[in-house]
């Protein structure tokens, strides 16, 4: 396992190296100026050119050896373009809890959501409770989160007025954006579960288990259960990344400064500074947390060999 | 299981120490006026801003030497206890409050107004607004005078690194004395300011109301200043003016929090001058990207003040529609209008057929501008049918030509006489417009008057703002939405983006006559002539239609005027936040 660990960090330089020469490149060839703005005075040409010097936006070479110099060096990822008086680290250090923790309430609420329909659902097919959590199911993938999260809103905000809209004070504050964001992977983790208790539940081990006097619910909890979540784990990590990072949506339907509207408003506006600090800093999340699920997945289920 | 169950408490512990850390988002205390900005901001160096929400927080941080009096819209002293003009228009006297002082309780000195001032002009910073300054005798030369120092730097070879630092060392030390021998701003005492004009120029005054002129307090700012490495640019941490802990300012408030994206907290000065007059003590932004989320949370209560609803929106169209009393709408000094090129060709070669004024009016005179605001934008915005807005000029009123109204009949005979009897044959025209604001309805509505009234078939192009900005710029285009705001109260803010050197003349239209009549302008000392000048060029632009106006703008504010006082909305969008009281 020291082994897995080790290598897969030697190579998460080579695979930022890899990330940041794409986004780089992308950034750089997108039509605009990332200095200009639809409706804003345009400075005179000298002033242009200064303002482009001092951000090495006038030279791609020295633009990129300067960034990697101060990533690598200071852990500097450089101003941000649209924001100027702001550092990209500093926003990214601002937003990146924010997101994560509505992201990691999210995936703890799909895993309960999703587990407990899964299960339902295994146990009783057919019954109306199977129907009514998959009809749920359906409902978590197909909706997008900008119509969940609006009715949500509508509904526990506005006519409930349980929770304050677009407030980031209490513990509260924190449901609707994650339950929007939780319904898609809840869905997901439902049918994985579903799926994999059924093929499990009528394998050799259980019926030894049935057989040796165990229960259903013992038979589920102990023993099939761990194997139908080895799929959840391994679909688990990703998604966590996915939704630690943030979501443009939900972060703008809720008013949360989150790290998911600077994905959208560094392509928008043509941040690079902030495009490549963002884009890096997923790349990691996303490498960091399939380790993580690949590190638990073995210690599981000791039998997988890594 | 047992390691499953583990594994999920230890996900849980982990997601609940981020919400303990979950950074400097907790607490949204009250503060005593409350309002909401679309965006956080774009840049607080108020030498370098030019955003309106910027712009709105600068107010209340720097004090400039004058201050609009609302709601008279009078110049009054600020910083600036009196002054003096001389004779000739040509040399301001300013005498600094002496009572006047940063929010670390150092006097505010000439000095401040110099260092700012400097900041302002000089490449370095790349500050938007520099030209301004192009008005204060030899601030243009040393502007360029500095360039070259700079750019000598880039061409000039040096026998070693040494060599070269020892040159970039004496690069801004030159530059101050240079800057003091040449440029017409001193200060004879540091209560005094002085400054000498190239010509006279009877806005100046109120110019100096702008966030650009404000001062900076010089210690402090020069401590966040460093000459960059191996380029000699003089360069400020950017930070220090989004920092509570190291931003000094002289204005009625100070920063004291800064949480990005989320809100920004400004409390009484304790050594403003004029303290005793404000009509609260602490004023809180928050940043809110949805409409209607902050809508939401002004019904709620929690906000006392929407300054700026985006007209774009649907949102804007319902609550007008609604007609509340709470709904504030006002004319502003800005107008929408239609950039046309210009330019005898067209980028592949081909002759443009927009280069001819009679097709320009014609296109012009077709577009039924009140469908516009009544159907489309449902805002009822001031049809123009001048550039300058009526009403926003003190003694200023726009020309009216008959471009701007619509003619069907004239449009159709001026588009013969054009050579294109058959609207069919003017081929090639396309919009161009930026997505996501609501551009793409009045380009459909102007589309649609264009074949219904000419035969006249155009594409619609909607491109991001950035790659707009950019095409806009290259003339990448054949006809473009635009928009101007005026920066300060004279006709000149709007006349000369479309002389023929200017950098924002758009549409390449170029009139020796325009360009003349502005500079004569420029020249004359007599308020009246100089007006009728303005005038006749205004008139000449309509007459010549490079531009279709549209509508002029409104801002649309939301507030209870039964509990907030003191606003005062106004075409030039002025406020003096100090003075509100929420009751």
């Amino acid at each position: 396992m020291i082994r897995l660990i080790t290598s897969r960090l030697l190579q998460l330089p080579l695979i930022l190296a890899v990330v940041f020469t794409v986004t780089f490149v992308l950034a750089w060839i997108v039509p605009g100026d990332p200095l200009s703005r639809p409706d804003g005075r345009r400075p005179s040409p000298e002033i242009e050119a200064a303002m482009k010097r001092q951000y090495n936006l006038d030279n791609p070479w020295r633009f990129a050896g300067q960034y990697i110099t101060n990533v690598a060096t200071k852990g500097d990822f450089g101003p941000s373009l649209q924001y100027l008086d702001q550092r990209v680290g500093r926003m990214i250090a601002e937003g990146l809890p924010v997101s994560a923790t509505v992201g990691g309430v999210a995936i703890a609420m799909a895993l309960v959501i999703g587990v407990g329909v899964g299960v339902i659902g295994a146990l009783r097919p057919g019954s109306v409770l199977d129907m009514a959590g998959l009809v749920v199911a359906l409902i978590g993938v197909s909706l997008p989160t900008f119509v969940t999260g609006a009715i949500l809103l509508m509904v526990f905000s506005v006519w409930l007025n349980w929770v304050n809209a677009g407030a980031w004070e209490h513990w509260t504050d924190v449901l609707l954006p994650a339950l929007t964001l939780s319904l898609a992977p809840a869905a997901y983790i439902a049918r994985l579960i579903r799926l994999g208790l059924a093929d499990v539940m009528s394998s050799d081990f259980v019926r030894t288990a049935r057989a040796k006097g165990l229960s259903d619910p013992q038979v589920l909890f102990r023993h099939a259960l761990k194997v139908a979540f080895l799929p959840v784990l391994s679909f688990l990590g990703p998604a966590a990344a996915v939704t630690m990072t943030g979501s443009f949506v939900v972060e703008r339907i809720f008013n949360l400064h989150g790290i998911g509207q600077h994905f959208v408003d560094a392509v928008k506006n043509k941040d690079q500074f902030l495009l490549l600090g963002v884009v890096l800093v997923y790349a990691t999340m996303l490498i960091v947390f399939n380790l993580i699920v690949d590190v638990a997945y073995a210690w599981v289920d000791p039998r997988i060999e890594l | 299981m047992r390691r499953l169950l583990l594994l999920c408490c230890a996900a849980f512990l982990l997601f609940s120490l981020a919400f303990a850390l979950r950074g400097e988002h907790g607490g949204d205390e009250k503060a005593d006026f409350t309002f909401v900005s679309p965006d956080d901001h774009n840049f607080l160096d108020p030498q370098r801003m030019s955003w309106l929400h910027d712009l709105r927080v600068a107010e209340c941080l720097y004090e400039p030497l004058v201050r609009f009096k609302l709601p008279e819209l009078t110049v009054e002293p600020a910083a600036a206890a009196k002054w003096e003009v001389s004779p000739d228009g040509l040399t301001y006297t300013f005498h600094i409050r002496p009572e006047a002082q940063w929010s670390n309780g150092d006097p505010v000195t000439a000095g401040d107004f110099i260092h700012a001032w400097r900041r302002a002009i000089i490449p370095d910073m790349a500050a938007d607004y520099s030209q301004l300054f192009f008005l204060i005798a030899g601030a243009e030369d040393f502007f360029h005078w500095r360039q070259e120092q700079l750019n000598f730097l880039q061409r000039a070879r040096f026998a070693s690194p040494g060599d070269l630092q020892r040159h970039i060392d004496k690069m801004w030390p030159d530059a101050l004395d240079h800057f003091k021998e040449t440029v017409g701003i001193s200060s004879p005492d540091p209560g005094t300011l002085v400054v000498r004009l190239v010509r006279p120029t009877p806005y100046f005054l109120e110019l100096t109301q702008f966030s650009a002129f404000a001062p900076v307090h010089a210690a402090s700012v020069e401590k966040a200043t460093s000459v960059r490495e191996s380029v000699g640019v003089l360069e400020t941490d950017a930070t220090y003016w989004a920092d509570p802990e190291r931003l000094v300012t002289n204005g009625p408030y100070l920063l004291a929090r800064r949480r990005f994206k989320n809100d920004l907290l400004m409390t009484q000065n304790p050594h403003y001058w004029n303290r005793a007059a404000m009509r609260n003590t602490s004023i809180r932004e928050v940043f809110i990207a949805d409409p209607n989320m902050a809508m939401l949370m002004y019904k709620q209560g929690r906000i006392d003040w929407l300054p700026e609803i985006p007209t774009a929106s649907r949102l804007a169209a319902d609550l007008v529609a609604q007609h509340r009393p709470d709904l504030v709408a006002s004319p502003w000094a800005g107008t929408y209008f239609y950039d046309f090129n210009c330019l005898p060709t067209l980028e592949d070669g081909t002759v443009n057929p927009l280069a001819d004024a009679r097709v320009r009016r014609a296109l012009s005179m077709a577009i039924d501008r009140k469908t516009i605001v009544e159907r489309v934008t449902r805002l009822n915005q001031p049809v123009a049918r001048s550039f300058i807005p009526p009403g926003s000029l003190p003694g200023y009123e726009p020309p009216v030509e008959d471009g701007a109204d619509f003619k069907p009949e004239e449009a159709k005979r001026l588009l013969a006489e054009a050579g294109y009897a058959d609207g069919s044959k003017l081929t090639g025209l396309s919009i161009l417009f930026n997505t996501g604001q609501g551009h793409e309805n009045v380009a459909q509505q102007i589309k649609r008057s264009w074949e219904e009234v000419l035969g006249v078939s155009v594409m619609l192009e909607g491109v991001e703002g950035k790659a707009f900005s950019q095409r806009l710029k290259t003339q990448h285009y054949t006809i473009a939405r635009a928009s101007w705001i005026g920066d300060y109260r004279d006709a000149t803010t709007f006349l000369d983006k479309h002389a023929s050197g200017n950098g924002n003349n758009d549409s390449k239209w170029a009139s020796a006559e325009y360009d003349s009549l502005l500079h004569q302008a420029s020249e004359l000392t007599d308020p009246a002539q100089r007006l009728a000048a303005l005038r006749k060029a205004e008139s000449l632009l309509l007459r010549e239609q490079p531009i279709a106006p549209i509508f002029h703008y409104i801002t649309l504010q939301a507030y209870d005027p039964a509990k907030v006082e003191g606003l005062y909305p106004n075409i030039w969008n002025f406020r003096r936040l100090e003075f509100v009281r929420v009751k």
